[in-house]
Order: structure tokens, then sequence, then C-alpha cells
């Protein structure tokens, strides 16, 4: 009872102070100052052989701003990307000459020595006119060297002149009008090398996640307006190994509902922007949560699955998925949290997508579990 | 709660120590400089060999993430092989301040884990994490205020932990699902729980084989600051060690004492199913709900899983208590006031049995003997307690 009292009359008196004097708000996290520090001698010799800068691999012709692909640059296009902070992604293949990347029935295709993969991230100035006035931020490479993808990053001047190689991160300001006419202005975290690796590790090896038949098979306007892109690479000899049928899968378009149902598009959602980590063989499989499309069964997906290893990321919350109730699903807590102790995913995002939110939300509400499944 | 708050002038060498993590060549050493270093994002390490990580001792190189903006863990170590972590500090990782997975051969000296402040939910939630890993070795080290375990081995074949300290921590040391692990010379004190030795199940590596000895396990009656949901949320406060549905293990000439609800609990995984996991839930939802097969069939089914401990070999200890009320904060605390003449016994065996076994079956036996005057109760648990006995005579057996 005493305690209580202490506590109270406490309360009373710190609080207001608190308030007046550092305007404190008690959800919000104190980050310590640190001041910048110098190092006696450096922590170890830097001998690296990488290009320093974008423009000396020689994919783009013309301004390097325009992104136009030289010869043997492809660009390519995913029916439903990971979400990034909003930004829009030019991607491309690079093929050294005679060199063809290789179909796979249920995986990534396969890639021979030499081959690159080009992600370039950007802003259009303004979202509702996406061929005006743009800044890129970073162009992320995956090169095929030695049987191994290598992971390289780099990021763009304020100028658009160049970019330069970057292994420890940057976090950079973003800022754009929103689709909907609002201003929006972001801290974007660029990732820094082992970032990279978080995502793209399978088993022991990194490795692309995007280029499957199911994300590929699609038009994408850069090639042509009559065949798929994978009937484009076929034609264009860069793809072997393509079956004759037509019957490939192919992922629903996650904000376009003549491309799926509900349960199509949001597992599509689910499966590009959780399973690189959320699968057997990806960095979170001791979570036991499987988000891959692929997943059939019920409890891997998430459903009344309890959480292994979530710490406070739970949320207080029994299970990742619970039908028909968003709000007890943990996966929904940490889609809609910005805290990096909650948040999923927990790289590649500083803000919410609250377009992707909802699609999980709903799904979650419509979900019935299926007793015959 | 208690509180850990020593003194810190943060330095920021951020982007320095981050890029030596990144491009740290194999068969090097990092060697880290004394001061308190600051940072907004996780270190890690992929894929490394021969790599070793040195400060300058646990009080002078201190790698700090409070305020940490990006990632969950301080440190996160992966794939790797032939790691030694020696002589540093690391502090308020918003996650596990150090994880490592999927690494062969490593070794952590002398590291402090700690969470700085008082001893909360909001703490992160591994100090020391070595989770399916081989080859471990954790010596010397401090663990301090994780919401979860401080010291934690999860899944990892090949581990010695030793001559370690943790406090303040909701669980101070657990092996979980850990196969071949020596456990000794240690002091887990002023936690919710000293030592857990725990078989999970539906993961993918089941644990056996555990000996623990010769380590101080005391007045671990700190209250459960765990996250509701997590398996240590669960854990009664005031328990010094809980031997969960793990076979083999041989805990001898340990010291225990001072614990509210029991010195060393022996039980099966249905003790915790049946109250607090919501593992059980999902069964009972499932069977009133027209049944979801899939997840009811994971729990019981799971062949590989077996819930109950068996070939337990309690021996040699001491055990002490200067509590003579149990707590009434949980439902041991309770079933002592009414079915132990209020007394706080030193050990407890649930008595939980696969169907079709006895009590003296090889592979489910508990054998507790020359453990001094050690207090004892049998709960039969599974009969309502119905044959609920103080007698030590039918474990005094010897397990080779």
């Amino acid at each position: 009872m005493i305690e209580e009292n202490i506590r109270i009359i406490r309360l009373i008196f710190i609080l207001p102070l608190c308030i007046f004097l550092f305007q404190c708000n008690p959800g919000q996290k104190n980050i310590p100052k640190a001041k910048k520090g110098v190092l006696a001698k450096p922590l170890i010799i830097k001998n690296t052989t990488e290009n320093k800068f974008l423009s000396q691999y020689g994919f783009f012709k013309g301004e390097l701003a325009d992104l136009k692909p030289s010869k043997d640059v492809f660009p390519y296009n995913l029916n439903t990307p990971l979400f990034s902070n909003y930004a829009y992604k030019k991607r491309f293949i690079y093929l050294p000459e005679g060199v063809q990347m290789s179909y796979k029935e249920d995986d990534v295709f396969s890639f021979e020595n030499g081959a690159v993969l080009i992600k370039n991230f950007y802003y259009p100035g303004d979202f509702r006119m996406e061929n005006g006035t743009k800044k890129i931020i970073e162009t992320r490479l995956l090169i095929k060297e030695n049987n191994i993808w290598k992971p390289l990053n780099y990021i763009w001047s304020e100028d658009q002149q160049d970019a330069k190689l970057n292994y420890v991160g940057e976090k950079i300001n973003a800022s754009w009008i929103h689709t909907d006419g609002t201003k929006k202005s972001i801290i974007y975290n660029v990732p820094n090398n082992n970032q990279c690796k978080n995502c793209h590790l399978k088993g022991k090896d990194i490795s692309p996640i995007g280029p499957t038949v199911a994300q590929l098979n699609r038009k994408y306007a850069m090639l042509s307006e009559k065949m798929s892109q994978l009937e484009f690479y076929k034609e264009k000899n860069i793809l072997k190994n393509l079956p004759e049928h037509k019957n490939f899968p192919k992922f629903a378009v996650w904000n376009n509902e003549e491309s799926g149902s509900l349960e199509d598009r949001a597992k599509a959602y689910l499966d590009i922007n959780c399973a690189h980590c959320h699968q057997p063989k990806g960095s979170a499989k001791n979570s036991g949560l499987d988000l891959r499309l692929s997943q059939i069964n019920l409890r891997k997906q998430g459903i009344f699955k309890p959480p292994i290893a979530a710490g406070k990321g739970s949320g207080d919350l029994q299970y990742s998925i619970v039908p028909g109730s968003p709000n007890e699903s943990i996966i929904i807590y940490r889609m809609n949290s910005n805290d990096p102790g909650v948040m999923m995913p927990e790289v590649g995002r500083s803000i919410v997508h609250h377009e992707g939110v909802n699609l999980i939300t709903e799904y979650i509400k419509n979900l019935k579990v299926d007793a015959s499944r | 709660m208690p509180e850990y708050n020593p003194e810190r002038n943060y330095i920021d060498l951020e982007e320095e120590i981050l890029e030596a993590f990144i491009l740290a060549k194999d068969s090097s050493t990092i060697q880290l400089p004394e001061g308190h270093f600051l940072f907004s994002q996780s270190l890690s390490l992929d894929g490394k060999k021969h790599l070793t990580i040195k400060g300058m001792g646990m009080d002078k190189t201190v790698l700090s993430f409070k305020g940490q903006e990006q990632g969950a863990e301080g440190i996160k170590i992966s794939n790797s092989q032939n790691i030694i972590l020696e002589d540093f500090s690391i502090e308020d990782a918003v996650g596990d301040n150090l994880k490592i997975s999927d690494t062969d051969t490593l070794t952590i000296n002398r590291i402090r884990s700690a969470w700085t402040g008082k001893a909360s939910t909001e703490n992160g939630a591994y100090g020391i994490y070595p989770v399916l890993s081989t080859h471990i070795l954790i010596q010397d080290c401090e663990a301090i205020g994780a919401s979860d375990a401080g010291i934690y081995v999860g899944q990892s074949q090949h581990v010695i932990i030793r001559d370690n300290k943790a406090f303040f921590n909701v669980a101070g040391i657990e092996s979980e699902n850990s196969s071949h692990v020596e456990i000794y010379n240690n002091d887990s004190y002023q936690n919710t729980s000293g030592l857990l030795i725990f078989n999970l199940p539906g993961l993918t590596v089941y644990g056996n084989n555990i000996k623990a000895y010769n380590n101080k396990v005391y007045d671990n009656n700190l209250k459960n600051f765990g996250v509701k949901g997590s398996i240590v949320s669960a854990v009664p406060k005031g328990t010094g060690v809980i031997i969960m549905a793990t076979k083999d293990v041989d805990f001898y000439q340990n010291f225990i004492s001072n614990h509210k609800t029991t010195n060393l609990a022996v039980v099966s995984y249905e003790i915790f199913a049946a109250d607090q996991d919501p593992e059980a839930k999902v069964f009972i939802d499932a069977n009133e709900s027209n049944g979801i097969r899939t997840i009811d069939s994971d729990f019981q089914k799971d062949q590989a899983y077996d819930p109950y401990p068996g070939r337990v070999y309690v021996h040699d200890n001491s055990f002490k208590n200067e509590h003579y009320l149990p707590t009434f904060s949980n439902d041991f605390g309770k079933l002592w006031f009414f079915k132990n003449k209020a007394i706080i016994p030193d050990i407890v065996y649930d008595g939980i049995l696969p169907m079709g076994t006895k009590l003296s079956d090889p592979d489910v036996k508990v054998c507790i003997r020359n453990n001094g005057d050690a207090s004892f109760a049998f709960l039969d648990a599974a009969n309502e307690f119905e044959y609920f006995s103080n007698d030590l005579k039918p474990f005094n057996c010897i397990i080779k």
C-alpha cells in the first residue's frame, strides 16, 4: 500500500516535469548519443578487387541513369514483387554472349558463371507520373562467379551520374508524391552486404529469389506486347530447357484482382515477401513457418501455429494465423510494426506496407479452415 | 525487479566495425579496441572460417545496441566454422544479443551478454544463443537480463557450458533439444529458473544425453517476465532446475538451494502442455472445431518426439532451502500447501509415463539417490495425485 502511494506520488511529480522538460514520450525509444571515434589503426586489411563504380560494368548505354540496357542485358519483371519502401524497381539479367539460363520447374532458374542479376531501386518524383523525373537510390547486383552468387551494392550519387560500391549500407532520405497525391518522405536503408545474404541465403549458398517460372510467366512491355517473357527469352535463345507445353505455373499479381483469388494473391505476396527466409532452407527455418506458396500443410503455413523463438515478436499472441481473426494473428501484428524487434520482414523496409497488410488481413478474415484438407 | 546499470560513454565506430565484420578474411583476427561502441544495426558474419573476434576484456570493450534501428540481433553469426569470440560485452539488442546458427566449432570465451536497466519483458530474448550448431564451448561468460534465457543452446550437438554466471534472466541457462551437452561449474542465481534441460516438440532436432555437475543454482525466485506465449513464460518462478522430456540425463554433485517452488523438477512435456502451452490449446480447439488433423497430429503423432523424461539420474547433489513456505503464485506452490504439508520439496517428479509402461522400466526410469537429506515429492500427476508420495525408496536405483 505504502509502496503504491509512493509510486503514485512519484508519477504525479515526475510525469509533468518530464513532459515539460524533455517532451518525452514513454513509447518512444531512447537512442543514446555517441561521439564519433577514431581508430588508432585499421581493424582489417582491405584488398578488394571489385569494380568501384557501376559504370565500369557497361550494363547500360547512353546516360547511365536512363538504364538503357546494352547488348546481352535483358529486362525482366515479376508478377508479385518484394515490398521495398514503395521503391520502384527495374530489373535486368546480364548474360555474356552464348551463356544461357535454364528453366527449372519449381525453383529459381539456374545460371552459368558470368551471369549477373541487376536490380535498380528508384523513386519517381510523382507516383502518378511514372515516366517523369526519378531518383535512383541503389543498384544491387548478384554476380555468378566460381559457381557461387556474390552480392554487391552500388549507391547512386546525388547528381545521378554514377553509383559507387558500398559494403556497409547507408541511410538515404527519399521522398515522393504518392499515388493518392500526398507527399511521402522516408529514411531509406540501403542494406549492408551481410543483410543481402540474410535474404538470399538458401541452405549454405546464396541464391537469387525472383526469377522463377511462376514469377516470370507474364508479359512485359519493355520486351514485347505479344508474348510472355518466357517465350521472348526462348526466342532470343537465352533460355534453355523450356518445355514445349504452355501450362506454366503463374503467380497472381498481388494488387490485381483479375489475376487471381484473394487466397492466390495473398499467398503470392507472402511467398515473395516472407518465404525467402521462412522456408526449410531459409534463414528463418528454425521458426518452423513455411510461407512458400507450394506449402500445403496448414500448420506450416502458420495456421494455429504457435511461435517457437519469436520472443516479444509474438506480441502476446498465440498463433501466426488465426483464421477469421487477423487481430489475433502474429503475422499481421509483425507486418504492421516498425519496431526492429517485432517487424517482419526484419530488413528491407522501414515503413509499413499498408496495402500489403490490407491484403493479408482480408485473406485471414476470409480464411476458413477446411477440415478435409 | 533487479537492475544492472553500468556507466557508459558511447563512441561511434559503427561503420568501421561493421566493415570489418563484413570484409574480414578467413583465418584472421579482428581486434576490437577499448571503448563503449554504439550500433544502430546488427553486426553479422556469414560463411567465415577460422575467424577470431577479440575485445580488450568484458569490462573494457562493450558493443551496445541500445536504441537499435535495424535487425533484431546484436551479433549474428551463421554458416561458419572455427569461430572464436572473446573478451567483450554485448548489450541491449532488440532481439538476441548473440545468435549463432549453422556453425561448427565455436568458442565463446569471457563474453558478457547483458540488458541494462531493470529486468524487463522489453529486454531481448536470448543472451548467448547458439542454435543448430555443433562443437560449442561457452566458458567464463556472463548473461544478465534476458527475457527468455541467458545462455541458451538450442538444437545443437557436442556442447560444453562451463564456468559461466547467469542472473536476472527468466531462465539462467537452458539446453533445449540438444545432445551431448556438459554443463558444469556454472553459477545461476536470481533468475526465474536457474537451469532448464528441455526437449520440445515440433522441431527438427531432438536432444538427449546431458551431464550437469558442479553447478551452483540458487535463489532463482525472480518474477517471471517472459513474453506470453513463450515456453519459458510457463516456467514457475522459484524452480532451481527443470529436466523436461529429456532422456539420458546425469545430474550430480550440484549445489541447489533456496527456491520457493522446488529445487529440482523432473517432468514430462505433458505437465507443461496441460496447463499453459499453446500446443495443448491447439489440440482442444482442433477437436472442438471438427478436428484439424494436420494440427492435432503434430504433437502426438510426431514420431521423433518423446514427451517423457527417462534414464534420468539425480545423485550426489546437495540441496538446501532457507524458504519455509512455498510460493502461492503457481499451481505447484499451491499443491505443496494442500498435499505436502506446506513443505517445499527439494526434488519433484511428476510420474507421468507413456502408455503401458511402469516406473521401473529401463527407458523411462528416474533414479534419485545420495542427495543427503533432500526431501522429495512424487506427484502421480497422471492420476490426479492419487499416489502422491514422499517415499524415495522406489527411486533408489543406479543408471549406468
